[in-house]
């Protein structure tokens, strides 16, 4: 990574400037399909401290999405009075700081586990949590929760959510690009190359996998609460979904493993195409996701960024080759 | 005794279920030295790194470091203090390069300040693979790797580098090399504990070698010394009946 970092921001805050100003001449269907791609990279992004940086792919992050939505929806239940504008910031701080505990308790076992052991215990947390969330009368799992409508009265409600899943997402992106370039994130680094050496180089191992997992789980925790406010009302089948689960890691597989812009990638073009291209051939549109997702693994296991990058290898070997 | 002894090892055991891997070692290295421990295979050598490093932990005994006991802390605190160890099968980050894997030596290791630029550089200059440093630890020969783990090693800024068998497997010219790096460690000023097989790399580089056999020490002296130690023969050749 050699780019300066002041360039790097300007023109990530550049390409925002750009797709906050997409909804004006968009078409109302392409702001929900924007929406859910914005969403859905931000959750990627998150996953990926964890699960591209340290290498800890988790398969339950939906069980932030629902605690953060839950915790936050009970509480804002109980504030009706105060003023739209502030109930979304105090659910937020509240589903963060739900996620936080919840992550902070879980990591210390959990994170014992290594590979797919770790991917399914998480499964299992994510199960956990919807259970209990739906069979515990006052969590109201079953019976549902109303969220307050939060968008301005000027606003249209779906351009209000795109943008502000725009800047959550943005957020969470340079949240990520920092603790990349940071000295936790070449700890993180080494983590998922090889944990027992990086402990032996001094790699604090255990404090640094804590730190990432409770990171990617606040910030996964935010985002649901947002799209828990975009629904309006949700059930526990609404937020614990093992499609996202799923999801998850489909996007950083498609766009690149362990990489900042892998994860966006893949979200962008796996919800654009079940979204936009599958979107009249609903009964085909599962089928045709896991052909595809089965076809790159196959062609390109490094993801798009992975196919660039061998693709620039081949070239440097093609222009370094003595002629025949 | 000239300086205060960097390592101590007193009475050091391990127990693996009825194996006595490690029995009542005790020994001292002083500073600014090459000591290497030798002994046939299964003798414990591996296993004395392993509980050095905090890999393991000891069924009885104290491992001492700068006077300090570090028995029982985690291996990531031993290595903030200042030990290092490099693997005998080399355990490169595969998918970074060599800078980038000496540069996470670099960034961690030793608690203090630290130069990282610099000191990457002169890890790699030390270890002699400067030449290498943006290719992929993937394409490394045998021969380089284990260079690459001496430099990731010596980069945390370890005032103790425990190398294992850095020369097994080497042709004769690239355990040259290597034994040459060695000796250029213990000039800047690090301590080297070496576990070798190599008879004559052993005794050309050590100021002192102890021999392991069966877990127990029996023999601590200067190569000379040992190599004309009855017990040490007998345990390398066998004793006539």
């Amino acid at each position: 990574m050699t780019q300066k970092p002041a360039a790097f921001v300007a023109i990530i805050l550049g390409c925002a400037v750009v797709l906050a100003l997409a909804p004006l001449i968009l078409p109302p269907f392409y702001v929900r399909v924007g929406q859910l791609m914005l969403y859905s990279a931000g959750l990627a992004v998150a996953w990926t401290i964890l699960g591209g940086f340290a290498g800890y792919a988790s398969f339950g992050h939906a069980a932030f999405i629902g605690v953060g939505a839950f915790a936050a929806g009970l509480v804002e239940e109980r504030l009706t009075g105060l003023p739209p504008a502030l109930l979304l910031p105090i659910g937020m701080l509240v589903g963060g700081l739900a996620c936080a505990i919840l992550s902070a308790a879980v990591a210390y076992p959990i994170l014992r586990l290594r590979g797919t052991f770790f991917a399914i215990a998480m499964l299992g947390v994510c199960h956990v949590c919807a259970e209990l969330n739906n069979n515990i009368d006052v969590l109201q799992g079953s019976l549902g929760l109303n969220f307050p409508a939060v968008a301005p009265a000027a606003w249209d409600p779906a351009v209000f959510f795109y943008e502000l899943y725009l800047a959550a997402g943005v957020v969470v992106f340079l949240i990520a690009w920092q603790i990349q370039r940071s000295r936790f994130g070449a700890g993180l680094l080494s983590i998922r190359e090889d944990e027992d050496t990086a402990r032996m180089l001094g790699v604090p191992t255990e404090r640094y996998k804590r730190i990432a997992f409770v990171a990617s789980a606040v910030l996964t925790g935010l985002l649901g609460v947002i799209y828990a406010h975009s629904l309006g009302y949700i059930t526990t089948d609404s937020v614990y979904r093992d499609d996202t689960n799923l999801s998850l890691i489909v996007y950083s597989l498609l766009g690149g493993m362990g990489t900042l812009f892998g994860p966006v990638i893949g979200a962008f073009m796996l919800v654009f195409i079940t979204q936009v291209v599958l979107a009249r051939l609903l009964d085909f549109h599962l089928f045709a996701t896991g052909l595809l997702l089965v076809l790159l693994v196959l062609a390109a296991p490094g993801g798009v960024l992975g196919l660039v990058k061998s693709w620039k290898l081949r070239r440097r070997a093609a222009a370094t080759a003595p002629a025949e | 005794m000239s300086a205060a002894p960097i390592l101590g090892v007193e009475a050091l055991s391990k127990r693996f279920r009825g194996l006595l891997a490690i029995s009542d070692v005790s020994f001292t290295v002083e500073p600014g030295s090459i000591t290497s421990v030798i002994g046939p295979n299964g003798a414990g050598k591996s296993t004395l790194f392993n509980l050095v490093t905090g890999y393991l932990a000891p069924t009885a005994g104290t491992v001492l470091f700068k006077g300090h006991p570090i028995t029982g802390l985690a291996t990531n605190r031993i290595a903030e203090l200042g030990i290092a160890r490099a693997f005998q099968i080399a355990r490169p980050f595969r998918d970074l390069s060599v800078a980038e894997n000496v540069r996470i030596g670099a960034l961690f290791g030793k608690a203090g300040r630290r130069d990282v630029v610099a000191t990457t550089r002169g890890a790699l200059e030390l270890a002699g693979i400067a030449h290498l440093a943006e290719e992929p630890a993937s394409v490394l020969t045998v021969g380089q790797l284990r260079h690459l783990e001496v430099a990731r090693a010596i980069a945390t800024r370890a005032d103790l580098l425990l190398a294992d068998e850095p020369c097994a497997g080497l042709n004769p010219t690239e355990t040259a090399a290597m034994i040459d790096v060695l000796r250029r460690i213990r000039s800047s000023g690090v301590t080297v504990v070496l576990v070798e097989h190599d008879m004559p790399s052993v005794m050309e580089v050590s100021d002192r070698v102890l021999v392991l056999e069966s877990g127990r020490l029996i023999a601590d002296g200067t190569p000379g010394e040992v190599s004309k130690n009855p017990q040490v023969i007998a345990a390398y050749l066998g004793t006539p009946d």
